[in-house]
């Protein structure tokens, strides 16, 4: 990704300014014109059993606190700067929150395959498959989807998303992070949403499932449909989310 | 054969009537698979649907997460802690409590948890009194 002399002029000079300002909507501006360089670094992970949308994540918030930490007075390249930092920040995903259990390869392709099976079963029956149903259709035995159900959760979620600082920047994650697709009914659960700040705190897609978990009602299959992403996809997301909604409610409540 | 096919049914058929399953494993967030996929195991018995067993093992997780508390936090007695897990099986429902010995404050469950596990579970409940710490859940099958 060449820039432009302009480009980097320009990119210059707004780092300059929010050095000096603060700005937050400058701040997220920044991150912005950014994210190729944040997923560009976060693919050269892939392929390591994490899944892409996660690793992007973590790299976006490397992106933040790249923004946040860049002094441009010493004279270097803002991607100079960032990618170290980016980088760390991948690594350090995969140091403190990789595997925490060792998954066999057969349990993550079983993992991976059931969320077809879930899927059409789902449709063909009209309702959510028991456990021996997927079962036979996949050919495996109970126990095997049972394990291959926690497979999704082997490794240990944590504040993946957090944003870099505390409070004041709860807003900038969800900027940095908007990765999903715009929905229409995503204001209205924004207002809602003011009602529970640590839910706010979130990526905007983990939001709205939660929102419809939780406040609709929706089971994980409807809103995997409504969503457009597979149920086993909705499942990690709200393990994670809720992973992350208890880290934060225990921080918050911690007397220091 | 078909006796021992026969008996085994019966078996379950007692199981899914009203076997407890024990199970009793430090108080660590490794252990929460364990405590998870017992979960999981009696549910898919009973014949939960997916999702009905993912919103259990959810449910488990969350209220165990009131058992845990501080990793460091010994027993009164200066013994690593334990969580004490009992899962009992209905016809159509699961019944799920868990205990452990714990002196540090129990933290009242957020608004937010009360919501989520509304969402979840037909009954919830986490107590704590005399440096105990008790939780209980039960989820009723749909149909």
């Amino acid at each position: 990704m060449a820039f432009e002399a302009t480009d980097r002029h320009e990119l210059r000079s707004k780092l300059e300014q929010y050095a000096e300002t603060g700005d937050k909507a400058l701040r997220d501006e920044i991150v912005a014109s950014q994210v190729g360089l944040a997923e560009y670094l976060a693919r050269r992970f892939k392929n390591r059993g994490e899944p892409i949308e996660d690793l992007i994540q973590v790299a976006l918030l490397g992106l933040l606190k790249a923004v946040e930490r860049f002094d441009p007075s010493r004279g270097l390249e803002f991607s100079t700067f960032a990618t170290p930092t980016i980088v760390g920040e991948l690594k350090r995903h995969f140091r403190d929150k990789g595997w925490a259990v060792r998954v066999p390869r057969r349990v993550q392709e079983l993992h991976l395959r059931m969320g077809t099976v879930v899927n059409s079963l789902s449709q063909e029956l009209g309702r959510s498959p028991t456990i021996p149903e997927i079962a036979q259709r996949a050919e495996v035995s109970v126990d095997e989807v049972l394990e291959a159900m926690e497979a999704g959760r082997a490794y240990r979620f944590s504040s993946i998303d957090a944003p870099a600082g505390e409070d004041e920047d709860r807003a900038a994650s969800p900027a940095a992070t908007q990765l999903g697709e715009d929905d229409t009914g995503l204001e209205e659960v924004e207002q809602r949403m003011l009602l529970s700040p640590l839910i706010a705190s979130l990526p905007k897609r983990e939001q709205m499932i939660i929102h419809l978990r939780f406040f609709r009602g929706m089971t994980q299959s409807e809103i995997a449909a409504r969503l457009g992403i597979s149920q086993m996809h909705v499942s990690r997301l709200l393990a994670r989310s809720l992973a992350q909604l208890r880290d934060r409610a225990g921080a918050e409540a911690a007397p220091s | 054969m078909v006796g021992d096919s026969e008996e085994r049914r019966e078996r379950e058929e007692e199981l899914g009537r009203g076997g407890d399953v024990r199970l009793v494993v430090p108080a660590a967030p490794e252990y929460l698979r364990l405590v998870r996929l017992t979960a999981a195991g009696l549910a898919s018995r009973l014949g939960f649907t997916f999702d009905e067993v993912e919103d259990l093992r959810i449910a488990v997780d969350e209220l165990c997460f009131h058992l845990l508390g501080d990793v460091d936090d010994p027993d009164p007695s200066g013994e690593p802690r334990t969580m004490d897990l009992v899962y009992s099986a209905g016809a159509d429902f699961i019944a799920i409590s868990g205990r452990t010995s714990r002196t540090g404050d129990v933290a009242e469950p957020s608004e937010l948890s009360e919501q989520i596990l509304d969402a979840l579970v037909d009954e919830h409940e986490v107590s704590g009194s005399n440096g105990t710490v008790t939780f209980r859940l039960r989820k009723q099958r749909e149909s």
